[in-house]
């Protein structure tokens, strides 16, 4: 990885750089401390020489003072005439513990303290001398103490007349020797040499846990059992030579010694504990150590931090790592994604190039043909119906990419009015049955379980869903399939709301499972063999599921290759208030109605929609049962309305029919409930107050029915239809800038017999009508995007004028703007109606109909 | 804890160091102008004249510590410090410790003496020891230990422990051959035939030190115990009864034990106490041996045997009995540092310091107040004591010394003397003693 790379590249360097470092000091540091360490043992030995030296010196000193005073005794002795008697007068003191004296010749003398003295007590056989004088070995006196004897001769005149011994004691030395050694670390004896045995141990030099008795005791005393080392101290106390060497005593590293005092009569023996002569070395090494823990701690502190800042460095690298790589992943992503919408978006314009190009090429081939053969009305009534069809495909097309592009842009508005599921389902069946019947195929259409009809929601918007779901359905089903179209109410989840659910099925040529993930984005369209021959924008499906959506609904399919598709959409509708109007049935006397059809389903339907209304219904399941119970009791009165399905009048032939017509009074409507296609029906439908409803059955398609078989009755509807079916004599203002717009429209109306004055803008229409006779106008046709003034404002201004017919003159908005929410601004501005362009001439006539009619 | 913690906590810590290291490089308080510090007045010195020398508070030797700490009770309390003077015999033809310590109480050349029996009541006699009847503690003692050291009418010595010697034997041995601890004379040497029949040569370990119990057993088991001691002792001072009747059936029996072989006479001779036959007893080759009480609490000693050890009284006739004896403390009456020496004897024998001592060592306390509870193996040795049976291996009050002479009589004995040239000893020296 990257960042162990850059570790391994810059870190470890610099880690073996400080270690390298820390390495040399701590080598300098170690060099330096065996350095001091040499030199202060070395100054210790120099030390301690020198103290022993000195200790020497003292008892030489005492012996060569003792040497002295005795040979001046004997001197004084020499003059005395009874040296007997002066010697046995002798006082003791601490030094000079027995003087005796031995005359020449003979071998006992006297001695001062009363015994008589043989020189066999002592041993002077080793040779020690002091001053000349003879020395004695060492031997445990008469007082229980170590002593020695120097024997010096007594001379008179030259000539030895006695010998003058002398007992001193080892005690004496005491008082010159210092109290402790090395603050009583240090261990010393006075040894003799020739005995080997220790004769004193002065005051204050150390303390131990054995007696002392000779050196071979020391030995073992104090585990000294190198026999080498035991030679060469043995080598020098023959010799009179001092020795100093290091031996453990009790597991501590001391210094023995043992210093020749007197040419090696007598030896200072002992040890010293190094750590005791070299306690400032302790002192310096203790410094150093602890100065190098503190560096060593400082070191290791310094590696952590330094590990640390490592570590966190590592960690930000790798985080950053990751986020880049998160980074890269999602523009990665995004650029498939973008690639991908560019690619569907190039095939979309691949297509609609394609797509739109064909019928523009038909519409400008068309009417270059129609220059052509302008003189033959025949091939003109030809290409224009040519023209006009591929203009009207062309028109879909852009209306399509339209409402994707407004969907998408979240500019859609969905409006909540009333609408009626029978109408929804009527206008839909106008448009797929015919569809459907061209390719042979078989429409079904089916509501179950609906309890309301009334409904609020954008009718626009969900005829759009149904239109595209039920046309895809017929355009990807071969001629002869069948198609079904489903209603079903489902379980309400609120009391204001109706949960209901829209299928569409067909057993079509399916789809992939592949394709099936992608049907509902846009720009995407099922592409084989077998389909692409069908024409289409590929946005129908995007656009249904947008609206679905935008209706808080849910849109699924399912489907198979070969077997068909099924859509299912669940949409929740709020319901209006004062849903089931009982009045309008109360006002209109219809108190109970008769239902018959052979569809068990059908009559159940029919009685559960009726439910609310208040009427009674009676079904039964054929025409004659029907006729029966219209006989029975002149019960025929007792309903206001007779509904027979059209399959019983298939079945039973016109004259049951005929028969129940006449039982019935004249006034009751006897309606057929069929299909909107049904055929074979006329003859039934020309008697006296008999009409039809279309399957399925709605309450409002029957409310509606029966207002309006009551207003046929009561008005000639014919005649005044006739009347309004034409603009025959109407006379127009029309606004348009577009001077082809302008003369299209002329065109239109002068072909309807209108007639029109055009204006340029807004502003010259506004002042055209204030300018006009009362009256003048029957309608003003206004175009919405104008320069100067634009439609809106020319229609409030002219709503806003004084005059009688301001106010109540037609306005009709024809505008490209063709949304809702365009037709409502209209509406808000104080215009009639809205029609979109291109202008469908009789979408106009129908307007301007509405609009005048509605006037008067 | 995170890492900004832990950068901070190393802040921290190396501002710490640097803190310290700054504070070390600091300066010392300047050096005032005389360096060295006024002299502390001399101590006041009590030398002490015993056979070891002072031990640092952690020496092995526990007797040694022991009496240690004593001394530095003292030494804290009258703020003295003793000093130690020390002699040891290199070997047997040396002077010996008694020898030495005659010379120097004489001479008058230290304050406080360990004496042994035979040197108190020779330095008693002479004189050359303080009396003690006066010293604060000195009424804690035991009878036995006051009329022991008792010469003249003068308490002239003190002991800090009450030395009582006995048999050690191996119990496992005397096991092994279905044997008795014997109680009689004869007894013993039944067990020590069977022991030699069964291939121990020498079944009792001895040295030139201790052999004179068994004579000191059987020459005063009666004297001590049967009721009539300040007659049979006024007997003997008076020269109307000789020593050399009560003496000879103890020597006897040990020329018996030596013609037997049971003591290889020539060994014990120059045999040191312990040091000789210690080993054989510890590796079982040799069931008996003698020593005192303490060596049986002594892991230098006999304190940790392999085997199960018993400490018995000796053979007499009224069966076991210890032989006590006391090592004690003297003052020379001339000592030059008098007051100071009797002050710390005083400490060192006060009820605290023996207690301390006793407990120590697991000895037998000289004063009344001060009982200590004993180990096992000592257990038949102090159930005599408690029944007050007991011979006194010395004693201060019988004109001739006791404790010294008759070891050096069992030497001569040891030599090949016969009993009869011993005891013509004794009666010299009675006679010695009747004379002076």
């Amino acid at each position: 990885m990257k960042w162990k790379k850059y570790r391994k590249d810059n870190g470890m360097p610099l880690f073996l750089s400080i270690i390298l470092v820390f390495c040399i000091l701590g080598t300098v540091m170690f060099s330096v401390v065996r350095k001091l360490s040499a030199e202060m043992s070395a100054s210790a030995i120099q030390n301690l020489s020198e103290s022993l030296d000195l200790m020497k010196g003292t008892l030489e000193a005492i012996l060569r003072k003792e040497a002295e005073f005795q040979k001046m005794m004997a001197q004084e002795i020499a003059t005395i005439e009874d040296p007997e008697e002066f010697i046995r007068s002798y006082q003791r003191n601490q030094t000079m513990v027995r003087v005796s004296l031995i005359e020449a010749g003979k071998t006992k003398g006297v001695s001062n303290i009363g015994k008589k003295f043989t020189e066999g007590e002592l041993n002077f056989s080793a040779g020690g001398m002091v001053e000349g004088l003879q020395v004695s070995q060492s031997y445990l006196n008469y007082m229980g103490t170590w002593a020695y004897t120097m024997k010096c001769p007594v001379k008179k005149e030259g000539r030895e007349i006695a010998s003058l011994y002398i007992e001193y004691v080892y005690d004496s030395f005491e008082e010159s020797l210092p109290d402790g050694f090395y603050d009583g670390w240090a261990m010393l004896y006075i040894m003799d040499a020739e005995s080997e045995r220790f004769v004193l141990k002065p005051k204050g030099m150390g303390e131990r846990d054995a007696g002392h008795l000779n050196l071979e005791d020391f030995y073992r005393a104090n585990d000294i059992q190198e026999e080498e080392l035991k030679e060469e101290v043995s080598a020098c106390v023959e010799s009179g030579e001092n020795i100093l060497f290091y031996h453990d005593i009790r597991d501590k590293n001391a210094l023995n010694y043992m210093w020749a005092v007197n040419q090696g009569t007598i030896y200072l023996i002992g040890y010293v504990p190094v750590e005791a002569i070299q306690q400032e070395e302790r002192t310096v090494n203790q410094n150093i150590i602890i100065v190098i823990v503190v560096m060593l701690v400082a070191f290791l502190l310094c590696c952590i931090l330094y590990y640390l800042n490592q570590r966190q460095q590592i960690r930000m690298r790798k985080e950053q790592e990751e986020e880049r790589e998160i980074h890269n992943k999602r523009l990665a992503e995004a650029l498939q994604v973008a690639r991908m919408a560019s690619d569907s978006k190039t095939m979309f314009l691949s297509n609609m190039s394609h797509d739109i190009r064909t019928p523009m090429n038909a519409v400008l081939g068309f009417t270059s043909l129609l220059a052509r053969d302008a003189e033959n009305p025949i091939r003109v009534r030809e290409y224009t119906k040519k023209i006009m069809a591929s203009g009207q495909h062309l028109l879909s097309l852009i209306n399509d990419i339209l409402d994707v592009s407004k969907i998408e842009s979240g500019k859609v508005v969905l409006s909540a009015e009333e609408f009626t599921l029978s109408d929804l389902v009527c206008s839909v069946d106008a448009i797929i049955r015919p569809m459907a019947r061209a390719k042979h195929q078989n429409f079904y259409v089916e509501v179950t379980d609906i309890r309301h009809e009334y409904l609020m929601g954008d009718e626009m918007r969900i005829n759009q869903i149904l239109i595209n779901l039920l046309s895809n359905a017929v355009k990807y089903t071969p001629e002869g399939g069948n198609i079904w179209f489903r209603i079903i109410g489902q379980k309400q989840r609120s009391n204001q709301y109706a949960f209901i659910r829209i299928e569409v099925e067909d057993d079509g040529y399916g789809m992939t499972q592949e394709y099936l993930k992608t049907i509902f984005d846009a720009f995407t369209r099922a592409e084989n063999s077998t389909t692409n021959k069908v024409q289409g924008t590929g946005l129908g499906m995007a656009i249904t599921k947008n609206i679905v959506k935008l209706m808080g609904g849910t849109i699924d399919v399912s489907s198979e290759v070969g077997k068909g598709s099924l859509f299912v959409v669940e949409l929740e509708f709020r319901l209006p208030e004062g849903q089931a109007d009982r009045r309008f049935w109360v006002e209109h006397r219809i108190e109970r109605i008769l239902a018959a059809d052979s569809d068990a389903e059908c009559r159940s339907n029919i009685k559960r929609l009726l439910e609310d209304t208040g009427i009674l219904t009676d079904t039964v399941a054929t025409a004659e049962e029907a006729l029966h119970l219209l006989q029975t009791g002149g019960s025929a009165r007792n309903y206001q309305v007779v509904l027979l399905s059209e399959r019983l009048l298939l079945a039973n032939g016109a004259e049951t029919v005929k028969e129940i017509r006449r039982l019935l009074p004249e006034e009751t409507p006897m309606l057929f409930l069929a299909e909107y296609d049904a055929e074979g029906l006329e003859e039934a439908l020309a008697m006296a107050h008999t009409g039809m409803i279309g399957k399925p059955f709605f309450v409002s398609a029957l409310q509606e029915k029966v207002l309006e078989m009551q207003r046929e009755r009561n008005v000639d509807g014919r005649a005044e239809k006739e009347k309004v079916n034409n603009l025959e004599g109407l006379h127009f203002l029309a606004a348009e800038d577009n001077e082809i717009n302008a003369e299209i429209l002329e065109e239109v109306l002068s072909i309807e017999g209108a007639d029109c004055e055009l204006v340029e803008n807004g502003k010259l229409a506004l002042e055209r009508f204030a300018s006009s006779g009362e009256n003048e106008f029957d309608a003003i046709l206004m175009d919405v995007q104008m320069p100067v003034m634009n439609g809106y404002e020319a229609t409030k201004a002219i709503r806003a004028l004084d005059r009688g017919d301001a106010k109540r003159i037609p306005i009709i908005a024809m505008t490209a703007n063709a949304f809702a929410e365009d037709e409502k601004e209209a509406l808000n501005a104080g215009m009639n109606a809205h029609v979109a362009k291109p202008i469908d001439v009789e979408a106009l006539k129908r307007a301007i109909k509405e609009c005048i009619l509605g006037k008067e | 804890m995170n890492s900004y913690g832990v950068k901070k906590a190393m802040a921290v810590c190396l501002a710490g160091v640097m803190t310290l290291m700054a504070t070390a490089c600091g300066g010392q308080k300047e050096a005032e102008r005389n360096l060295i510090s006024s002299e502390q007045g001399e101590k006041v010195v009590v030398n002490l004249f015993g056979p070891m020398e002072k031990t640092n508070p952690d020496a092995e030797n526990i007797a040694r510590s022991a009496f240690d700490q004593t001394v530095i009770m003292a030494e804290d309390a009258l703020d003295v410090t003793v000093i130690y003077r020390t002699y040891t015999a290199e070997n047997y033809q040396e002077k010996t410790y008694d020898d030495v310590t005659l010379d120097r109480v004489r001479n008058n050349m230290d304050d406080l003496y360990l004496l042994n029996p035979d040197t108190i009541q020779v330095l008693g006699e002479e004189g050359g020891l303080l009396d003690l009847s006066g010293l604060e503690n000195a009424g804690n003692l035991r009878d036995i230990v006051r009329m022991a050291n008792t010469v003249d009418g003068k308490l002239v010595a003190i002991p800090q422990e009450v030395v009582a010697y006995g048999l050690f034997v191996n119990q496992d041995m005397f096991d092994q051959y279905d044997l008795k601890l014997p109680e009689t004379p004869e007894d013993f040497l039944e067990c020590c035939r069977v022991f030699q029949e069964n291939g121990i040569e020498t079944p009792v370990g001895a040295n030139r030190w201790w052999l004179e119990n068994f004579v000191f057993a059987q020459a005063y088991a009666d004297l001590y115990n049967g009721g009539n001691t300040e007659a049979e002792i006024a007997a003997l001072n008076s020269g109307e009864s000789k020593y050399s009747d009560y003496m000879r059936s103890g020597f006897e029996f040990l020329k018996k034990m030596m013609d037997l072989g049971y003591i290889d006479a020539e060994a014990a001779y120059e045999y040191e106490a312990i040091e000789g036959e210690g080993p054989d007893f510890l590796a079982q080759k040799t069931p008996i041996v003698m020593a005192y009480w303490g060596a049986a609490n002594t892991d230098t000693a006999y304190g940790n045997p392999d085997f199960n050890m018993k400490v018995i009284g000796f053979p007499s006739d009224r069966g076991q009995i210890p032989v006590v004896s006391m090592t004690g403390y003297g003052i020379s009456a001339n000592a030059e540092h008098l007051d100071e020496a009797v002050k710390t004897l005083d400490i060192i024998l006060s009820d605290e310091a023996l207690e301390l001592y006793s407990k120590t060592n697991k000895v037998i306390s000289p004063s009344k107040n001060v009982d200590v509870d004993c180990i096992p193996a000592l257990r038949p040795l102090n159930d005599k004591i408690q029944e007050n049976t007991y011979v006194l291996g010395s004693n201060a009050g019988l004109k001739v010394e006791q404790w010294g002479n008759t070891c050096l009589i069992v030497r001569e004995l040891l030599k090949g003397a016969t009993v009869e040239e011993c005891m013509a000893k004794f009666d010299k020296l009675q006679k010695k003693s009747l004379r002076e």
